[in-house]
This record gives structure tokens, C-alpha cells and sequence, in this order.
């Protein structure tokens, strides 16, 4: 192959790849399993929805159920999404990108309260603006859905208390530092704590709610050989992280609490008595979808805070629960 | 040997604008993936998107003219952004807030550049190095926690003027400055001679070591202004901010046209690679492409361009 047609077949290459985004993007949607189900209708009203990561597990149920959701309105709505990686910065662009095509309604769910500048922006420009899971300060956007994290503290601290009869030493594994439901997952916990005097919380590091790091936290902290009974996490993969640190290094078992409830792995072992229990965190992504629908059928939600109820999952309720939520992680 | 010239040039000119090339060829799939790529306010959209990667890739062209590479540049980015933030909330003016974290930012990268010369480590290897002990400092210095409560101090970067975001402009100007610093001073061309041949330009008299501290101080210094970009943009200071911001910054570095060798490239060419990548996020989301989809074309593009690089330079 000589330079000149090298050239030619990367170009032709580069222009084969750009044009073939048109393609996948109808892949996708029928696909099911991409972040964007673009409709054929561009007549019908857009519903854009702007998610923090398509990466957790929480986050993935959470998105197969927003489309599912989503799809029942076919005939109502056009419904997009992107995700943002995690990024404030890449989530204010995507928000950005979607204004442009003048969604109807804009479902936020923000990576931190730092996106509030850019919801007012949406919210200014005439956006019915619904978050969920995570609010913002400030009154200027619509409706939020979500869970009650301090809820779910104060119901896991109750659960602790009882499982440990009220004494013991409890291990707190914590979620990312500088985001909302960790403070509150965190403090509704310490709160309940106030019942059970004769439980001392020792507070653990930042696992940012990863699995591996929790692991190798709980692997250094059986190295300093300090007493304790329990262990609460401030989600399930790290749940799952203490748990597996301890299998290996053949700890007894401890009482374990995590919340979530997402993923099939989790309620394994809660099935199998190597986790106690989780709280399922309840994902808004379709209430978020109905109340979008009704807004455009111009029907205004009453409450501007939503509040989903959770749900403990213990042996006992496993295998019920996991009838009733078919769209757990795998 | 007058055809093979020919082919030469032909491969040349193509490497040169390369960027143009790609964003050309977008241009085509935009016309039939989203008519609303088009609209002014879609290229208000990508102008201030495209100034925090922007700001990040001139200052890392810089960096790879010499042959180095910056993997901090994330890490740095957070801590500037919380040190902005904390000043702000603390009731520092804002003349006072910027000129303070740019000159910080200068400083870490100069230090930067100093370590890679006194040491004879490998920049890879100590960018690395500086990539987790800035992150860790950024953490600490925040107290772990996001810094926000300083109103709206920042607010006039996000304003227009021209018909152009602030953000967008300041880019402009980064690139046009620093395109005239390599193609018309000395100093330009000492950072050319180090990425083409270290040891050749050291036994010639080209001052090695205070040159790799001025490109890594430049560097630092548009770490600094792309922070300020960022912090306007969100409005708080986060610790977390920026996670993977050099691969972007690279990419845009090597899709613009510059090889990672060194001694071969511009900024302007970095500011198309740049838009060009901010331009691809943006067309697919328009036409309601898949985000991981979207990262799949991004890697195969950037594949290509290195590949055109090492057309005819082997």
C-alpha cells in the first residue's frame, strides 16, 4: 500500500466511523442496554434525562428501570439520556448540550449539589425540572424524587441495635467523603446509636463506596487487631468488600449491614447468612418518568419533596424480595 | 523522485491539519446525525466546554514538545480548584483569589520540572508521582469535604461577550499566546530542539534543564487558568475534581497533530484536537448516541491520528 492510499483509507476509515454513529445509535435503543433510546418521533416532546454515572450497580438498575419506565410512554414522549462519568463539569456540559434541544422536561439526577447554577439555568429557561435522588439547595427546579438516606440510617442503626442486643463494637465503613447521602446515611445511624448506649461506633476511612477499597480497608484493619462485632457499611459493595477481607482472613462471623439493595450478589448472601441485611436504597428513575409523563398530560405533582419508602431485606424476606424487584443487578 | 516529494507533502500538509481534517469529516456526520449542531447557541455550548480540556492541552502541548508528559495535570486542577474555592468562601477578593492560585499553580508545575531535571527520572514516573501526592494534598487541604457557599464571585466567566463565552475567550488568547511564544522566540525554539534531540541540544548550548522548568511552569501555569475555568463552572470547590482530565488533555495534544516523541506539533493544532474531541461528545449526544458507545468512536479516532502520525517517520 503506498502513502497516498494509505491516506485514503484512513480517511475513508475516520468517515465510515462518524457516519456509522448514526446507525448504532437505533441499535441502542432496541438494544435496551446503551444509556440513549432515541425515538424515531422527533414530533413528540422530549424528555431528556441527565444522569450522574452509568457505572454502580445501584445506578445501572436504576437506569434499566428509567427506560422501562420510559417505554411505556413511547406515544407521549421522546426520552434521552447521557450519563456524566461522575463529573460536575461533564454533567453542566451534557445539561448544556440537551438545552439546546429544548427538552419539555429535564430529569436531573446531580453528581453533587454543584450543578445547582446550571438546574436554575434549565429551570429559567422554562424546563419542568425534576431531580432525582440527590436534591440541590434553592427552590428554582420542580419536583424531587428520591430516598431518605437519614431514614434509612436511623432504620439500619435500629436493626444494628437489635442484631448486637444492644452492646458491642460496631465497625462504620463510610461512602465518599464530600457527598450528601454519606453524611446522612452516616449521621441517621449515629442518631439511632443514641437507643444503644452500650454500642461504641468506631468510624472507619472513606471507602468511597467501592468494593476494593473496602476490601483493602478491612484488611488493614484486622492487621491492628482491635476488637469489634459488626459491621456497617454505608452501601453494599462495600458491604460485600468487608465481608469477602474477612472470609480470607478467616475472621468469625460478625454481624454485617449494608444498604442498597440492589444486586442479586448482595441478597446471596443475606440468603446465605454471610450478610445480615441491607436497606433498599429505592430508585426514582420511575417515579421521576410518571411524574414527567404527567406534566406533559398537564398534571402537576402536589408535593415538591417526594420521599420513597425502603424496604429491609433480611433471610427471612430474600427470596420475597427478590420476586418483587426482577431488575436486580446481576 | 519528484512524485514521492509530491506524496510527502501531501502526507505533511494532512498531518498538520489533521485535526481540521477530523473536525471537517464531523461536520459531514453532524449534517445527517443533528441539524441543532448548527445553532449559535450549540457553539456557545461547545466553546465553553471545550475551554477547561483546551486550557489543559496547550499547556500539555508544551510539556509533550519536550518529549515529557504530565499525568498531574487532573490532580492539580482539584487542588487549584479547592484552594480558589476556600479563598472565595473566606472572603478573599477576586483579583487577589486568581493571582494567588495561578501563581501556586506555576510554582508546583516549575517544581515539577525542577524534580524531572535533578532527578533524570523519566517525567512518566514523576508526573505519576506528583499525580497521587497532589491529589492526596487537594483532600487534605479541603478538609475532605466540597467547598462551596462563595455566591456567584465567579459569575462573570460564564458571561458572553462577542458573542463568545469569557471561558472561550481566555482560550483563544491562551492558544494564540502561546502559538507566537514557540513559533517566534528563542525560547520556542530551545522547547523544539529538546523534544527533537536532548543530547544533541545540551552539547549545542540549549539551557536543557531551565527550559524543562519554564515548559513545566507553563504547563502549571494553565493548570492554574483552566481551575479558574472550573471552579467558575461549578461553582464549588471539590477534591475529586478532575479525575482522568489528563487523558483528555493528551488526546487532544496527539489528535491536534503533535507526536509523543517530541519536537513535533503546535497549539493551534492542539486547540482543533481539543474542539474536535468537546465536538464528538457533543454531535453524539445531539443524536442520541450511547455515552459508551460515544467513548468507543473517541479511542478508535485517537488510534488513527497516532497512527497518521508515524506515516512516513519511521
Amino acid at each position: 500500500m503506498n502513502m497516498r492510499s494509505k491516506i485514503g483509507f484512513i480517511g475513508a476509515g475516520l468517515a465510515l466511523a462518524l457516519a456509522g454513529c448514526n446507525g448504532s445509535s437505533s441499535g441502542t435503543a432496541t438494544a435496551g442496554g446503551g444509556n440513549a433510546t432515541a425515538a424515531n418521533n422527533s414530533s413528540l416532546p422530549l424528555v431528556a434525562f441527565s444522569q450522574a454515572n452509568s457505572q454502580d450497580p445501584w445506578r445501572q438498575v436504576f437506569d434499566k428501570d428509567t427506560k422501562a419506565e420510559a417505554a411505556k410512554y413511547t406515544s407521549d414522549m421522546q426520552f434521552e439520556e447521557q450519563e456524566a462519568e461522575d463529573d460536575v463539569n461533564k454533567q453542566v456540559g451534557v445539561i448544556d448540550t440537551f438545552m439546546v434541544k429544548k427538552p419539555k422536561v429535564l430529569l436531573v439526577s446531580p453528581v453533587t449539589e454543584a450543578v445547582q447554577t446550571e438546574v436554575e439555568k434549565a429551570h429559567d429557561a422554562g424546563e419542568f425540572v425534576i431531580l432525582l435522588d440527590r436534591s440541590v439547595p434553592g427552590t428554582k427546579w420542580d419536583v424531587y424524587v428520591g430516598g431518605d438516606n437519614m431514614a434509612i440510617g436511623r432504620q439500619a442503626g435500629d436493626q444494628m441495635g437489635k442484631l448486637l442486643n444492644g452492646k458491642g463494637t460496631v465497625l462504620m465503613i463510610r461512602g465518599t467523603a464530600d457527598a450528601k447521602p454519606t453524611k446522612d446515611r452516616g449521621n441517621g445511624f449515629m442518631e439511632s446509636m443514641k437507643k444503644f448506649p452500650g454500642i461504641k461506633v468506631i468510624v472507619g476511612d472513606d471507602c468511597g463506596y467501592q468494593r476494593g477499597k473496602a476490601q483493602t480497608f478491612m484488611e488493614n484493619f484486622l492487621q491492628q487487631k482491635q476488637p469489634f462485632d459488626a459491621v456497617y457499611a454505608h452501601n453494599d459493595e462495600m458491604a460485600i468488600g468487608a465481608y469477602q477481607a474477612m472470609k480470607a482472613a478467616n475472621t468469625p462471623k460478625k454481624v454485617i449491614i449494608g444498604i442498597d439493595g440492589c444486586q442479586k450478589e448482595m441478597i446471596e448472601h443475606i440468603k446465605n447468612g454471610d450478610i445480615d441485611a441491607t436497606f433498599m436504597y429505592p430508585d426514582p428513575g420511575p417515579k421521576g418518568v410518571d411524574i414527567a409523563d404527567d406534566f406533559l398530560k398537564g398534571k402537576k405533582p402536589t408535593d415538591k419533596n417526594i420521599f420513597l419508602p425502603t424496604e429491609m431485606v433480611t433471610k427471612d424476606t430474600a427470596d420475597a424480595y427478590e420476586k418483587e424487584h426482577p431488575n436486580l443487578a446481576g | 523522485m519528484s512524485r514521492l516529494l509530491n506524496r510527502m507533502n501531501t502526507l505533511q500538509t494532512v498531518q498538520r491539519y489533521q485535526g481540521l481534517v477530523g473536525l471537517l469529516l464531523l461536520f459531514i456526520a453532524a449534517f445527517f446525525l443533528s441539524k441543532d449542531f448548527f445553532t449559535s447557541d450549540n457553539w456557545v455550548n461547545v466553546l465553553k466546554q471545550v475551554a477547561i480540556p483546551g486550557t489543559l492541552a496547550i499547556g500539555m502541548t508544551f510539556v509533550i514538545l519536550t518529549g515529557g508528559i504530565d499525568l498531574s495535570v487532573g490532580s492539580h486542577l482539584a487542588l487549584i480548584n479547592v484552594i480558589v474555592a476556600a479563598w472565595l468562601k473566606h472572603g478573599t477578593g477576586l483579583g487577589e483569589t486568581i493571582a494567588y492560585s495561578l501563581f501556586i499553580a506555576t510554582t508546583i508545575g516549575a517544581f515539577i520540572g525542577w524534580i524531572i531535571g535533578a532527578t533524570k527520572l523519566q517525567p512518566f514516573i514523576v508526573t505519576l508521582a506528583a499525580m497521587v501526592t497532589l491529589r492526596g494534598i487537594a483532600y487534605v487541604y479541603s478538609n475532605r469535604t466540597m467547598i462551596s457557599g462563595f455566591e456567584d464571585k465567579l459569575g462573570g466567566f460564564q458571561q458572553s461577550y462577542f458573542q463568545l463565552p469569557v471561558s472561550g475567550w481566555i482560550l483563544i488568547f491562551t492558544t494564540i499566546l502561546s502559538g507566537v511564544l514557540l513559533a517566534r522566540s528563542i525560547f520556542g525554539r530551545h522547547v523544539y530542539a529538546i523534544g527533537g534531540n536532548q543530547e544533541a541540544s545540551r552539547l549545542s548550548g540549549v539551557p536543557v534543564n531551565k527550559t524543562r522548568i519554564a515548559v513545566y511552569a507553563l504547563n502549571g501555569l494553565c493548570v492554574g487558568l483552566a481551575a479558574v475555568l472550573f471552579t467558575a463552572r461549578t461553582n464549588n470547590g471539590a477534591p475529586s475534581a478532575g479525575l482522568g482530565y489528563e487523558l483528555d488533555a493528551i488526546a487532544a495534544v496527539v489528535v491536534g497533530g503533535s507526536s509523543l516523541v517530541g519536537g513535533i506539533g503546535n497549539v493551534f493544532g492542539t486547540f482543533l484536537g481539543a474542539l474536535f474531541i468537546v465536538c464528538i461528545n457533543n454531535v453524539l449526544q445531539l443524536g442520541g448516541v450511547d455515552t459508551n458507545i460515544a467513548q468507543g468512536w473517541k479511542g478508535l479516532i485517537i488510534l488513527l491520528a497516532v497512527y497518521m502520525q508515524n506515516l512516513g517517520r519511521q
